[in-house]
């Protein structure tokens, strides 16, 4: 029975790295449940460690449009859900002013005038006016899609809760045309940094997945998928490196995506081996705070040794 | 099977993750697919559908691999071949069991005795050796001692028969075995009422008599308490002035209905986030209380960011910096080590407070004094406590001592309490809680 879902498993692990995405294989079963409950993932983390490139990737691997939609605080319905056309409605109302001496030319009596505009169709609120925005295109779009609702940790509580309605029932009232159901369910991800914590009414709808910083291991992984160009042995260097600075108390520590700059930036300088130096004077592109820079300044010439410990040791054998 | 998922989830509840009957039936589902077959793929999916958080995700963890070890090593022991004797002449039940069953029947027969003797209702450590004997009984260990007392009777010679010792050391074995079972299902369902149990005492309890070697624990109580009341009021909220029209804003949203008012705009205001300043007293008198109050003030530096903490006992110093760069204890024996001890002087303190920070106080501040405001005959200063007054927003006295002693002795709290919004008598971490709820609440 166990046979299926980890074959699946290792098929989306591997198409994924296709596409450059090397995820553990934590992510690649939350990614298999997702599509197999077609429930939404709530993935969490600290930022840089690949939230907003896995939902990119997914849609890429199962060819569905990614949607995006990027939240933050005062995001409305009227941004994420839908929106009436006012001015094509306005102009309709005055087309309809002149259309409507016609429909009434001859009607005798109150009554009977109103029974005429009764009888007219009336398209006022109707899906020629209404303008979809994200979460309605998601939910429209009938090859299915991948929604991917950024950073929602940003946006008021309010708006989590217009969420409840389209993550559990992938359905949106509209009040003037009635329930809106998809047809194709789409994959939905939402992303979150903690900023905040997400109410429970939600994290109840969704799975939950936790990136965490990579392992060494499979760091060097997907150094290798995004800076093909690099050198063995200097990417090696670079990930142990990057992993014993995770170790420091930093304000904000490395994580991925600075692994990946700073690896482009190695290679860009045409090194081929990391040096006290080198390492110091590139600190920038890894740490976002002076005062982290401060702290592993000071620590450099201990990490570039234990970084050259392991190939070094070896090279003597 | 699914006997076992909601024993599992009961025991994840019980370490303090919260799994919602839905979740229950998502996990459910996802077992379907995935079966009890592989065990990490199985950890791995539950992991993505029951726990919420990184904390719970570690509590998961380690809750799933004592809960499915029991069914690991029952897998294992069914390979061994049962050493059973032919030709047995014993009659009870529980001595064939013992003498032809394999383990996992063994097994299986104290998983069922335990079921009938409600195991799962076990709370206290106290209570094993209990439950031991009444799964022992269950299984019917009485017929079987009598049955080898009866053996030993018949066999008029000195050495017992083979048969007779067998049943000893499988008895023997059978007893330990239960008291491991009994043991493992205290872990899962046990442990966790009586920690529950501890932390009601420890809130009610009052602050100074909680033992120093208690102190970690109730960090964590203090901490979760803190995050919990940071979290339900750091939200910049939102007040909507129903009634008033935002001229400006319906005008820039209508311009393309050509001018048309569609869609109104209303004015709004956002609220900001309280801006708290406080002063704990660390002196000789409060020596008690103090380690407990600078607890509560760290864990609030840790959650809420626009806070500034003060401590003195004559004189006053900021820590707030110590605060946020240090570990608890560190900071605390810092704290202490810096200010504490002395005896107080609260003039002093409030002449200190004012000339480091009075520009600081503004109308959205709220100050708040921890201390049992005995000044030891000083000069009080009130005059200092009502300039405070007068240009904050709010200022809260909380008292750890009781009520009936105040304005004993050398506790000047009337005096002071003249300039106070409120006074709290806060001696308990339940009364902490609530006096900073109701802080926070009324701070914005």
């Amino acid at each position: 029975m166990s046979e299926g879902p980890e074959k699946a498993i290792k098929e989306i692990t591997k198409g994924f790295s296709k596409h450059g995405y090397i995820c553990s294989k934590q992510i690649a079963t939350a990614v298999y449940l997702a599509s197999q409950l077609e429930k939404p993932i709530l993935i969490e983390g600290p930022p840089g460690v690949g939230k907003t490139e896995l939902a990119n990737t997914a849609a890429l691997h199962f060819e569905k449009e990614i949607i995006r939609l990027q939240c933050y605080e005062g995001l409305d319905e009227s941004k994420a859900l839908y929106e009436w056309r006012y001015g094509k409605q306005l102009l309709y109302t005055q087309i309809l002013k002149e259309q409507m001496q016609e429909v009434l030319e001859g009607a005798k009596g109150l009554k009977e005038s109103l029974n005429r505009l009764m009888d007219f169709e009336d398209i006022f609120f109707s899906e020629d006016f209404l303008e979809s925005r994200p979460l309605l295109q998601a939910l429209t779009n009938e090859d299915g899609a991948v929604l991917l609702i950024d950073e929602v940790d940003k946006a008021d509580e309010e708006f989590e809760a217009l969420l409840l309605e389209i993550l559990s029932e992938f359905q949106i009232s509209i009040p003037e045309l009635g329930v809106r159901k998809a047809t194709v369910k789409p994959l939905v991800m939402l992303t979150s940094n903690n900023s905040r914590e997400i109410g429970d009414a939600l994290k109840r709808r969704c799975l939950h997945l936790y990136i965490p910083f990579p392992e060494a291991k499979l760091e060097r992984q997907i150094i290798q998928a995004r800076v093909p160009e690099i050198k063995k042995s200097l990417q090696k260097q670079l990930v142990d490196f990057v992993q014993g600075i995770r170790e420091l108390d930093l304000k904000k520590h490395p994580a991925i995506s600075e692994t990946i700059d700073w690896a482009k930036t190695l290679i860009l300088l045409n090194s081929e081996e990391l040096d006290a130096e080198l390492a110091t004077n590139t600190l920038n592109v890894l740490l976002k705070h002076q005062q982290d820079i401060d702290v592993v300044a000071k620590e450099v010439p201990r990490l570039i040794s234990d970084s050259m410990g392991s190939p070094s040791g070896k090279s003597l054998n | 099977m699914e006997r076992v998922l909601t024993d599992f989830v009961k025991a994840l509840r019980n370490a303090n993750v919260r799994v919602s009957p839905a979740e229950t039936l998502d996990a459910m589902e996802v077992i379907d697919r995935v079966g009890y077959g592989n065990k990490k793929l199985l950890k791995r999916t539950l992991s993505i559908v029951l726990p919420k958080t990184p904390e719970e995700k570690d509590k998961f963890s380690s809750c799933f691999d004592d809960f499915f070890t029991d069914e690991i090593k029952t897998l294992k022991v069914i390979d061994l071949p049962s050493q059973d004797q032919e030709g047995s002449e014993s009659n009870s039940d529980l001595a064939n069991t013992l003498l032809e069953g394999s383990q996992a029947e063994i097994m299986l027969a104290i998983a069922d005795a335990g079921e009938k003797s409600e195991i799962r209702e076990i709370k206290y450590f106290t209570q094993r050796s209990v439950f031991t004997r009444r799964i022992l009984e269950q299984m019917g260990v009485g017929k079987l001692e009598d049955e080898i007392m009866l053996m030993g009777q018949q066999n008029d010679g000195d050495v017992p028969s083979d048969l007779e010792q067998q049943l000893r050391s499988h008895l023997t074995g059978l007893r330990e075995r239960v008291s491991d079972f009994v043991q493992q299902q205290f872990l899962l369902h046990g442990d966790v009422s009586g920690e529950q149990l501890r932390e009601q005492v420890f809130k009610s309890m009052n602050m100074a008599q909680i033992d120093r070697s208690y102190l970690h624990e109730v960090h964590s109580l203090v901490r979760r308490m803190a995050k919990k009341l940071a979290n339900m009021h750091s939200r910049r909220r939102k007040n909507f002035r129903r009634g008033k029209l935002d001229i400006r804003k319906t005008l820039r949203d209508n311009w393309v209905n050509q001018g048309i008012l569609f869609n109104l705009k209303w004015s709004y205001k956002k609220l900001d986030r309280p801006k708290i300043l406080v002063i704990c007293d660390v002196s000789g008198s409060v020596g008690a209380y103090a380690r407990f109050m600078l607890m509560f003030l760290f864990s609030l530096t840790e959650v809420v960011s626009k806070i500034r903490a003060f401590v003195f006992s004559s004189n006053l110093g900021e820590v707030t910096q110590d605060f946020k760069d240090a570990q608890l204890e560190p900071a605390i024996e810092k704290a202490l080590q810096k200010h504490g001890g002395g005896s107080t002087d609260y003039g002093q303190a409030l002449s200190d407070f004012i000339s480091i920070c009075l520009d600081d106080i503004d109308k959205k501040t709220t100050v708040v004094i921890l201390g049992d405001a005995r000044n030891n005959f000083g000069p009080e200063k009130t005059h200092l406590m009502k300039l405070i007054f007068e240009r904050a927003k709010q200022v809260y006295w909380l008292n750890p001592e009781g009520k009936y002693r105040w304005n004993t002795g050398d506790s000047v709290m009337t005096n002071y309490s003249a300039y106070c919004t409120k006074v709290f008598q806060c001696g308990s971490i339940d009364q902490l809680e609530r006096v900073i709820a109701t802080l926070l609440r009324t701070a914005i």
